[in-house]
């Protein structure tokens, strides 16, 4: 505000040496800026321990938004975007969609089976940019004591999200070991485990309206 | 005395729902078409929740949704953490009768720190230095005694329940002890009246945002939030019984999804529990 006011007050001479200065400045903050967030992106190691992966996948994923304006404010083909660089590669989707049809699945045509799994990564997306919106410097993810087997095929990697501002919100992510290394395929907020919220639903509307009929459900709220 | 005076409110309250419940009841009951077996009284459970839902459009959201956009953030943030640390007593009390002695002093400090340095409650300066809050009620703590949760129920105005939540509420109402009990100590019936509406929009307004996630993902709302309701308050439940801070994963506190179409790379144990036995 103050700042602000003492741009408009000053003469136009000195405004204008004030904008080259800025620009210049931005300029210099632009350039030491891109080497830094490369640098801030540590790599995957999807064959290490669960715990690991957990915390990388996701400090990355949060450096990356804390980085970006139009996640911010919401915008949705940024976010998709995001998700599809920083997310996905470490998901499961296929597995996350195939266990919510349970066994409404084999009922589905192959084509069908795509077709969901699409539509359900827009309503998951719908679902956490919300969340991404609301990410703050302070944000970060802490993983709590790791109780599992980290050599077993499934394991739960459980943390607490501290937004700064707010209670810290409890995480868990549910792995299974493939042969390219772990992958997410379950998430639990505060209790509730997402597959097993879309269960019933899915189960729902693929008995009223069929496996097309669930499709074009998610589809429509996508829209 | 606490009891006398808090008395005369519930039979009214009672006579109140027991109305609009019937209301709700003579409009009909919705059919179901996928019965769950955690849910068995759904036709009913749906014709309330459509009540609710409707007289929430019809009030309650447009009233939250006009706080929410006319009162500046910093006096919204005040008034919620105001109620937010009356309701922290309450937490408090539940984790003791929970016998979780470390809960019990965290938050009874926060309470402590907040309505001295905190003005009243009025910020909330024991999260800010890290001593978030501990929410629990009284249906956590008769779960963590050992009662069922008995089936879901839609209560008129109050939403999501189950058997035993309903009566962890009342029961904390009739015992004139409940996060708004010190509300209806105070004898300035417009005042009184006041400070209750405050806390009924405070509640909706906090909800805005959960509400429009609700509608924008969810396919049938009214599964969404039921199963969301169950599983959250289970896992509130089972956390506390084990009796420690970190629960250990058992295979049946992970929900288990049999799976019998994974791809050939997992068909090695296709039977096999799913989650990692702990330790």
């Amino acid at each position: 505000m103050l700042n602000a006011f003492s741009l408009m007050s000053s003469s136009p001479a000195f405004s204008r040496r004030r904008r080259a200065s800025l620009t210049a400045a931005c300029l210099i903050a632009a350039a030491s800026f891109v080497p830094a967030v490369a640098l801030a992106q540590k790599p995957v190691d999807a064959k290490g321990s669960p715990s690991d992966f957990v915390q990388t996948v996701a400090d990355n994923v949060l450096e990356v938004i804390k980085r970006d304006e139009a996640v911010k404010s919401g915008d949705l083909t940024r976010i998709n975007a995001i998700v599809n660089e920083y997310v996905l590669p470490y998901v499961n989707l296929e597995k996350t969609t195939r266990l919510a049809a349970g066994r409404y699945w084999r009922q589905a045509t192959p084509k069908q089976q795509q077709e969901l799994v699409q539509a359900f990564k827009g309503t998951l997306i719908r679902t956490y940019s919300g969340a991404f919106t609301r990410v703050t410097p302070q944000s970060s993810l802490s993983l709590l004591p790791f109780h599992g087997d980290a050599k077993a095929k499934d394991v739960v990697v459980r943390s607490s999200l501290s937004q700064g501002n707010g209670p810290s919100v409890g995480i868990d992510y549910r792995l299974e070991n493939t042969s390219q290394g772990w992958k997410i395929y379950d998430l639990n907020v505060e209790g509730i485990w997402l597959i097993q919220n879309y269960r019933n639903q899915f189960a729902q509307q693929i008995s009223q309206n069929g496996v097309d009929g669930l499709i074009a459900a998610l589809n429509q709220n996508n829209r | 005395m606490n009891l006398f005076r808090s008395v005369p409110s519930i039979p009214r309250v009672a006579r109140f729902s027991a109305l609009m419940g019937a209301t709700a009841l003579v409009a009909g009951c919705a059919t179901v078409n996928n019965p769950n077996p955690d849910d068995p009284w759904e036709s009913y459970n749906r014709s309330m929740f459509a009540f609710n839902d409707t007289v929430d459009q019809a009030f309650l959201k447009p009233i939250a949704s006009g706080y929410d956009a006319l009162t500046p953030q910093p006096v919204q943030s005040c008034i919620h953490n105001i109620f937010g640390n009356i309701g922290d007593v309450w937490s408090g009390l539940n984790s003791f009768l929970q016998g979780r002695g470390h809960d019990f002093v965290n938050t009874l400090g926060r309470v402590l720190f907040n309505t001295t340095m905190g003005l009243g409650g009025c910020i909330d300066v024991a999260s800010m230095n890290g001593a978030h809050k501990i929410p629990n009620d009284f249906g956590v703590t008769l779960g963590v005694w050992g009662m069922e949760s008995g089936p879901y129920v839609v209560l008129p105005f109050l939403g999501s329940s189950s058997v035993r939540d309903t009566t962890g509420t009342v029961g904390a109402l009739a015992a004139g002890i409940s996060p708004v009990t010190p509300v209806f100590e105070i004898d300035n019936i417009p005042l009184r009246n006041s400070i209750v509406g405050l806390y009924i929009v405070d509640t909706r307004a906090s909800l805005l945002d959960a509400d429009k996630l609700v509608n924008e993902v969810a396919l049938d709302r009214y599964s969404f939030i039921r199963d969301a309701y169950i599983q959250r308050r289970k896992a509130q439940v089972d956390s506390r019984r084990q009796g420690t801070e970190l629960p250990d994963y058992s295979d049946d506190d992970l929900p288990d999804y049999t799976d019998p179409e994974a791809p050939d790379s997992n068909a090695s144990t296709p039977s096999a529990p799913a989650a990692a036995p702990a330790q």
